[in-house]
C-alpha cells in the first residue's frame, strides 16, 4: 500500500479503507481506576479487533489520556482487566515489557531524547531492547524517516525541527520497534496550524497500512477520514461509541450533542 | 504556504546602516563600561590605582626584592639590596621555598623512589589521553576501566614491598587493561580499527558469529592478564609505608580518590533515594542526610580514633585508607543531592517515551536520564570537585602530612625559623593554578556537550 498521501488533504477526501479483522487484540474488561480518591475511569469495557482505528474525544479532564495511557502501562489501573495481544496486563514486569514491545506511543510533547540525533532516536530502542545489530537498525530507521519523509534531518538534533518534524520523527521512533498497535495521545495539539496536516498526513499512511490505531484527538476531519469507530467519553466514561458517520450526523446522547455542537461550533 | 499574487504595493526592506562610531571596538567598548559618566570615571581611575598599588607592592615584594639562593632565613633577612638596605621582610626568600619544594610536593617520601611517583602519573595521564584522541571509540570504557582499576596500580607503585594477593591481582588487571586501552589506540590510528576487531581479524574468525569474536576477546585479555600478573610479581620495591607519604602527592592521592569516587556513589546513592524500595530508600535518605549534616572534620576524627577501636586489630586499619574512606563517604552524600537535582530537572515526558519504548528502568537511566542529567550538572559537579580538593587539607588537623602540613613544617625547620609567609603563598598558587584549570575546564566542557544539543 502507498503511503504518499502528500497529495491528499488529511481532513476531507475518500475515507480510508478499513482492513479490519476479526481478531480481538486489545481487550479492556470492567476497567476501574482512582488517582487517590478521584475515581477517573469507571468500569470502561472496550474491545478492539486487529486493524481497527479508533478516536476517542471528549472534553478535558474526562480520562482520555488515563485510559490510553493503562493500555501500555503508563499509569496502572486498579480493578478490572487488560488483555494486549491475549497478554494480561498485572505487575509482571515481563508481561509490561512485552506489551510495551508491541504496542507504540506518541505524545502529545512529542518527548524526542534531545541529546540524541534523530537517527540515534530512532535506533535506540530496537539495538538496547531487541538487541538488532546496529547497521541493521540504522537501515530500518532511515526507511521509516523516509515514511514520515525527513530522511535528511537524520543527523540533526530534535531542538533543530519544527514541532511537526519532531512529531513525525516521534511517529517513525515508536515504528522503528514494529509495534503493531500505536497509541496516539492527541499528537497535532501542540502544533501550530500549518504543522497539524503534516502530521495528520502520516497518520492517515500509517492508518492505510492496516496499523490497529487509537488516537486521542479532536481533529474531527480525521476522526470521519480513518476511523472504524469514534469513542466519546465524559467524566470517566465511555458515554457513547459509533461509526463516524452515525456518531457525527445522528449523535445518541444528549452530552454527546452538546459536545460536538461546542467543538464544531467554530 | 507562499502567497504569490502580485499586489500594488512591494515591499521594500530598508538597507542596514552601519552604527553610529564611539560605539563600536574598543573606543566603544571603553566609553560604555569604563567611561560611562562621572562616576564611572572616578570609579574607574580609583580602581586602577588600586589594582596598580597591589601588583605593584606583590611584585617588589615577590619579585624585586625576592631572595633566591640563601642557606638559612637568616641569610634571607640579612641580604643587602642594592639601595644598602636589607631586605628583612619587605621581601620574599623564595630561597627556603626552593630548599623545602621537594618535600612540598613529595612529603617524605625517599627521593630515589620518587619517580614510582611520577611514572604513576604518567601512566594516569597517559590513560586519559584517548578522551581527546578522535579517532578511538570506547571512551567510556576505557574511562570507567581507568577509575576501576587504576587506583590498585598506583597503591601498589607508592607501597612497594611484599604486596598483598589482592593488591598484586588488581593492579595486574589495572596494567592489562592499560595496555589494553593503548594497544587499541595504535590500531584505531595505524589500522583504522578497533583492536577487539584487529584479533578477531588475526584469529581467521571474523566471518564466525558474535560469541565466538568474544571468546577471541578474553582468551587475547587472559593472555595479556597472565603476562602482566608475571611482571608484576616481579616487581622488587622498596617499602613505603604511607607515614612517608606526603605533601601535594598525598593531597591529590586523597582527594583523587574521593573525586573519582563521588560520581559512581553519588548517583548510586541518588537513584536509591528515589528508589520505590522502602528499604533501599530509607537507606540512602539516612546515609546522605546524616553525613551531609555532619562537618567532614568530625568524620575524619571519628574514622582515625573511633573506627580502629571497633575494627579487629588483625586488620590492621591504616590511618590514611580510613581517611580516604571518610572522605569518599562525605564526597557521595553531597555527591548524591547534586546527582537527585539533576535528575529532577529531567522531564517526566523523557522517561514515559522512554518506557513506552520498551526500555527497563537500568537502560531508561543509562541511555536516556543519566546522560542529559549530568550534562546539567557539570557545573555543580565541577565545583564539587574544587571543593573537596580544598577540604582535604583537613587532613593536616589529624595529623597527615598534606601540602598545608609540610608548609607549616618548613616555618619549624631550625635553618628556615619563621618561614611562614611565601611557603603559604607557594601552597595558595598551587591550588588555584589546579582549582583554576578544573573551572576553566568545566566551563569548556558546559559550551562543547551541555551547549544546546546541535543549537548553538
Ligand atoms: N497523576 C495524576 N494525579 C491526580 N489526578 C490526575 C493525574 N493525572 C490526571 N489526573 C486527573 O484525571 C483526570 C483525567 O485526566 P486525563 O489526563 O486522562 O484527561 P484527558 O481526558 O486526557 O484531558 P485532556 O483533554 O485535557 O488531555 C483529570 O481530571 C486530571 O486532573
Ligand atoms: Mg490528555
Amino acid at each position: 500500500m502507498s503511503m504518499d498521501t502528500s497529495t491528499v488533504d488529511p481532513t476531507s477526501g475518500e475515507y480510508v479503507a478499513s482492513t479490519m479483522s476479526d481478531e480481538v487484540v486489545i481487550e479492556l474488561v470492567q476497567v476501574n481506576k482512582w488517582y487517590g480518591e478521584f475515581h477517573v475511569l469507571k468500569d470502561i469495557a472496550l474491545s478492539v479487533n486487529k486493524g481497527e482505528r479508533i478516536v476517542i474525544c471528549g472534553p478535558s479532564g474526562s480520562g482520555k489520556s488515563t485510559l490510553i495511557r493503562c493500555i501500555n502501562r503508563l499509569e496502572e489501573h486498579q480493578a478490572g482487566d487488560i488483555l494486549v495481544n491475549g497478554t494480561a496486563l498485572d505487575t509482571n514486569v515481563k508481561n509490561i515489557d512485552a506489551i510495551r514491545r508491541d504496542v507504540g506511543m506518541v505524545f502529545q510533547s512529542f518527548n524526542l531524547f534531545p541529546h540524541l540525533t534523530i537517527l540515534e532516536n530512532c535506533t535506540l530502542a530496537p539495538i538496547w531492547v531487541k538487541g538488532m545489530p546496529k547497521a541493521e537498525a540504522e537501515k530500518v530507521a532511515m526507511q521509516y524517516l523516509e515514511r514520515v519523509k525527513i530522511p535528511e534531518q537524520a543527523a540533526k538534533y530534535p531542538g533543530q525541527l519544527s514541532g511537526g518534524q519532531q512529531q513525525r520523527v516521534a511517529i517513525a521512533r515508536s515504528l522503528c520497534m514494529s509495534p503493531n498497535i500505536m497509541l496516539f495521545d492527541e499528537p497535532t495539539s501542540a502544533l501550530d496550524p500549518e504543522m497539524i496536516s503534516e502530521v495528520l498526513d502520516v497518520m492517515v499512511g500509517l492508518a492505510e497500512t492496516g496499523m490497529t490505531m487509537l488516537v486521542v484527538t479532536h481533529e474531527m476531519g480525521f476522526a470521519k477520514k480513518v476511523a472504524d469507530r469514534v469513542i466519546f467519553m465524559d467524566q470517566g466514561e465511555v458515554v457513547e461509541q459509533n461509526t463516524p458517520d452515525e456518531f457525527f450526523n445522528n449523535p445518541k446522547s444528549d452530552r454527546t450533542k452538546l459536545f460536538l455542537s461546542q467543538i464544531l461550533a467554530h | 504556504m507562499a502567497d504569490t499574487t502580485q499586489s500594488d504595493v512591494v515591499f521594500r526592506p530598508k538597507p542596514s546602516l552601519p552604527p553610529p562610531p564611539n560605539t563600536v571596538g574598543v573606543v566603544g567598548w571603553l566609553r560604555k563600561n569604563l567611561f560611562g559618566g562621572p562616576v564611572d570615571t572616578i570609579l574607574t581611575i580609583v580602581g586602577a590605582w588600586l589594582i596598580f598599588t597591589l601588583f605593584y607592592s606583590l611584585y617588589e615584594y615577590g619579585i624585586a626584592n625576592a631572595v633566591w639562593t640563601a642557606n638559612s632565613y637568616r641569610e634571607c633577612l640579612d641580604t643587602v639590596l642594592p639601595n644598602g638596605e636589607k631586605v628583612g621582610h619587605n621581601g620574599a626568600c623564595w630561597a627556603g621555598v626552593g630548599v623545602w619544594m621537594n618535600q612540598y610536593i613529595y612529603g617524605r617520601y625517599p627521593d630515589e623512589e620518587q619517580w614510582r611517583i611520577q611514572l604513576a602519573l604518567a601512566l594516569l595521564v597517559l590513560w586519559l589521553l584517548p578522551f581527546w584522541l578522535p579517532k578511538v571509540e570506547a571512551k567510556i570504557q576505557t574511562g570507567l576501566s581507568c577509575v576501576l582499576t587504576f587506583p590498585f596500580l598506583a597503591a601498589h607503585l607508592f607501597l612497594g614491598g611484599e604486596a598483598s594477593i589482592f593488591l598484586m591481582i588488581t593492579s595486574s588487571i589495572a596494567l592489562a587493561l592499560f595496555i589494553a586501552v593503548w594497544l587499541n589506540v595504535i590500531t584505531s590510528y595505524a589500522m583504522n580499527k578497533s583492536i577487539g576487531k584487529v584479533l578477531v581479524g588475526v584469529s581467521g574468525m571474523a566471518d564466525k558469529d558474535d560469541r565466538l569474536h568474544k571468546y577471541v576477546l578474553m582468551a587475547g585479555f587472559a593472555l595479556l592478564l597472565v603476562m602482566s600478573l608475571i611482571y608484576v610479581s616481579s616487581w622488587d620495591l622498596p617499602e613505603v609505608t604511607t607515614q612517608a607519604w606526603g605533601g601535594l602527592f598525598l593531597t591529590l592521592t586523597i582527594s583523587g580518590i574521593a573525586i573519582a569516587s563521588a560520581l559512581p556513589s553519588g548517583v548510586v546513592l541518588a537513584l536509591g533515594r528515589r528508589s520505590k524500595m522502602p528499604v533501599i530508600r530509607v537507606f540512602c535518605t539516612v546515609w546522605i542526610e546524616m553525613f551531609r549534616s555532619v562537618p567532614l572534620i568530625t568524620i575524619l576524627f571519628m574514622a582515625v580514633t573511633m573506627m580502629p577501636l571497633f575494627l579487629p586489630v588483625a586488620l590492621n586499619p591504616d590511618k590514611l585508607v580510613m581517611v580516604i574512606v571518610a572522605v569518599c563517604i562525605f564526597a557521595s552524600a553531597y555527591m548524591a543531592e547534586i546527582v537527585r537535582g539533576g535528575l529532577q530537572a529531567i522531564s517526566k515526558g523523557q522517561y514515559e517515551a522512554a518506557q513506552a519504548l520498551g526500555l527497563n528502568y537500568w537502560k531508561m537511566m543509562t541511555f536516556i536520564v543519566m546522560p542529559q542529567a549530568l550534562k546539567l550538572m557539570i557545573p555543580n559537579i565541577v565545583g564539587n570537585f574544587i571543593g573537596l580538593l580544598k577540604d582535604t587539607t583537613l587532613v593536616s588537623i589529624i595529623g597527615l602530612y598534606d601540602i598545608l602540613l609540610m608548609v607549616k613544617a618548613s616555618g619549624q625547620d631550625p635553618n628556615w625559623l619563621g618561614l611562614h609567609s611565601e611557603p603559604l603563598l607557594f601552597a595558595a598558587g598551587v591550588f588555584f593554578i589546579i582549582c583554576f584549570a578544573m573551572s576553566k575546564y568545566s566551563q569548556h566542557l558546559e559550551r562543547t556537550i551541555a551547549g544546546g544539543y546541535g543549537r548553538r
